[in-house]
C-alpha cells in the first residue's frame, strides 16, 4: 500500500495505491498526517489505484472529513473501483462525502 | 449374500513399517445389489474389494459368503473366484488370443465345457457387451472400451452370483467411457449383483441402489444414492460428494501473520477460479477478526468452496464463546455493516467448541 499526498490547483490530494486493510492502516494513517493543516483547501482523496478498503480504511477517511469539515474544508472522492462503491453504498459512505 | 465383520488390512513395508489402509470395513450385500464404492484416494476402496476375493488377504475380520466364512482354512479358493467374477481397470486381457479365446478360456478350463459349447456361450456374451462382430480380433486390435467390454464378457462368461468392478473406466479415454458404463447398466437392470469402485459419481448415482462412502479406512456412510449425493449425513461425505475445497486458518493469538492470510485467500480464490470472490471473503474474514481481537479465545476459521455448485462460505468457531461478536452490544458498527453487506446468509449455533458463525457468500 502506497499513500501519495501532493498540492494541485490549490487542492490536497491524496493518492492511494494498493489495499488499505487493517495492516496498512498505522502506515496509512501517518502518510496521511499533512491533510490535517488542510486550512480551508479543499481534499481529493483519489482512489483510482486503490484495490480495497476495510473498515480500518474506512475510519481514517471519516477523519479526515471530520478535520476538514472543521476547517472550512471539503473531501471529494475521486474514482472507485466496485468493491469499494459497495463497502462505502452498505456503510453508509456514499452520503457522507462528495465525488468527483 | 457377503456379510463382512470388522475387516482389517495392514500393508508391511520392506523396511518394516507398517500402513494400515482398512481399519474396521462392517457391511452387509443382497443378491441383486449393486453398490457403488466411492471416496478419495487413498482410502481403501481398491484393498476392500480385492480382499472380498482374496487377491489381499486381510489382517483380520471375517468374509462371510452364502453363510460361509471365506478366511477358513478350507475354503475352496478357486470356487470363491469363479462366483465372485472381477473386472479391473487394466483390462488384463491375454493378447496372445483373440477376443473370443479370452472369453471360452476359463469356461473351458474351469467349467470343462467343450470347445464347442464354450464358443457358442461366449458369442452369447459378446454379444451382450456388443462386440460379437469383434470375435476374431486380437485385443491390440481394440479399443480401450472394447477391451474393457471383452473382460466384462469373459466375467459373464463364469456364471459369476457377483461381479466386481475396481475403477471400469479410469483407464479409458473419455470418449470410451460410456460404451463401459452402458454395458454396466444394462447389468444392473438384469438385477446382477455389482459392488463398483469408481470415481464417476454420475454414473455412481445412476447405477446403483445403494452407495457405500469410504474414507480413512473404513465405511463412513452407507445409503441410498440419494442419501448419499442428496443429503449426506457426515461432514466427509458431504465434502467428498460436494467437491469441497477447503482454507483453513487455527488462530492461537494476536500475533498471526495477517499478511500470509491474505495472500493465502488469494491464491485460493484464484486457484479455484473465483478471483471475483477475493475481496468478499477477505472483507468478512478481515472484519470478523477485527470484531474479535478484543477477545483472547482461539479462532478457527474455515473457507469453503464447492466445485460442484461454486457456492462459497466462510465458518467461524470463536471457542470458548456463547455470544456472537455480530450480537455484543459493543461491536463495531461499520465491522458489522460491512460483513452483512458482503454475506448473502449469516447462521449462527453453538457447537461444543465455542459459538460458530456461518457466512454463506454470493
Amino acid at each position: 500500500m502506497n499513500t501519495i499526498i501532493k498540492e494541485q490547483n490549490g487542492e490536497l490530494i491524496a493518492i492511494f495505491d494498493g489495499r488499505l486493510d487493517t495492516a496498512a492502516a498505522v502506515q496509512t494513517e501517518k502518510d496521511l498526517a499533512p491533510l490535517a493543516n488542510c486550512a480551508g483547501k479543499n481534499i481529493v482523496l483519489d482512489c483510482n489505484a486503490l484495490d480495497y478498503i476495510s473498515s480500518s480504511g474506512l475510519r481514517l477517511f471519516l477523519t479526515i472529513l471530520k478535520n476538514a469539515k472543521v476547517q472550512g474544508s471539503k473531501v471529494f472522492i475521486a474514482g472507485m473501483n466496485n468493491d469499494i462503491r459497495n463497502v462505502f453504498s452498505m456503510t453508509g459512505f456514499t452520503q457522507l462525502f462528495e465525488f468527483r | 449374500m457377503i456379510t463382512v465383520q470388522h475387516l482389517t488390512k495392514t500393508f508391511v513395508s520392506s523396511d518394516g513399517k507398517q500402513l494400515q489402509v482398512l481399519k474396521d470395513v462392517n457391511c452387509h450385500i443382497d443378491k441383486g445389489e449393486v453398490i457403488s464404492i466411492i471416496g478419495p484416494s487413498g482410502t481403501g476402496k481398491s484393498t476392500f474389494l480385492r480382499t472380498l476375493n482374496l487377491l489381499e488377504f486381510p489382517t483380520s475380520g471375517e468374509i462371510i459368503v452364502n453363510g460361509k466364512n471365506i478366511l477358513s482354512k478350507n475354503y475352496p479358493l478357486n470356487k470363491l473366484r469363479e462366483k465372485m467374477g472381477m473386472v479391473f481397470q487394466s483390462f488384463n486381457l491375454f493378447e496372445h488370443l483373440s477376443v473370443l479365446d479370452n472369453v471360452t478360456l476359463a469356461p473351458m478350463k474351469l467349467h470343462g465345457l467343450s470347445r464347442l459349447q464354450a464358443e457358442k456361450e461366449g458369442i452369447e456374451y459378446l454379444r451382450k457387451v456388443g462386440l460379437a462382430e469383434k470375435l476374431s480380433a486380437m485385443p491390440s486390435q481394440l479399443s480401450g472400451g472394447q477391451k474393457q467390454r471383452v473382460a466384462i464378457a469373459r466375467t459373464l462368461a463364469m456364471h459369476p452370483d457377483i461381479i466386481l468392478f475396481d475403477e471400469p473406466t479410469s483407464a479409458l479415454d473419455p470418449t470410451m467411457v460410456g460404451e463401459v458404463q452402458g454395458v454396466i447398466q444394462s447389468l444392473a437392470q438384469e438385477k446382477m449383483t455389482m459392488l463398483i469402485v469408481t470415481h464417476e459419481m454420475k454414473f455412481a448415482r445412476e447405477v446403483s441402489s445403494r452407495i457405500f462412502f469410504m474414507y480413512n479406512g473404513g465405511i463412513y456412510e452407507d445409503g441410498t444414492p440419494e442419501q448419499i449425493f442428496g443429503n449426506p449425513q457426515k461432514t466427509e461425505t458431504r465434502n467428498f460428494v460436494h467437491l469441497i475445497r477447503k482454507l483453513i486458518f487455527d488462530i492461537e493469538n494476536k500475533d498471526f501473520d495477517f499478511y500470509d492470510m491474505t495472500s493465502q485467500i488469494k491464491q485460493f480464490c484464484i486457484r479455484y477460479a473465483m478471483p471475483e470472490r477475493m475481496n468478499p471473503i477477505t472483507h468478512v474474514v478481515e472484519e470478523m477478526l477485527m470484531l474479535l481481537s478484543k477477545y483472547e479465545n482461539p479462532i478457527h476459521i474455515e473457507i469453503t468452496y464447492s466445485e460442484l455448485d461454486y457456492s462459497s462460505m466462510i465458518v467461524f468457531v470463536h471457542k470458548g464463546e456463547t455470544i456472537s461478536p455480530l450480537e455484543r452490544n459493543d461491536a463495531d458498527e461499520l465491522s458489522v455493516l460491512i460483513i452483512r453487506g458482503m454475506s448473502k446468509e449469516i447462521q449462527t449455533q453453538q457447537t461444543a467448541d465455542g459459538v460458530q458463525l456461518t457466512f454463506f457468500m454470493e
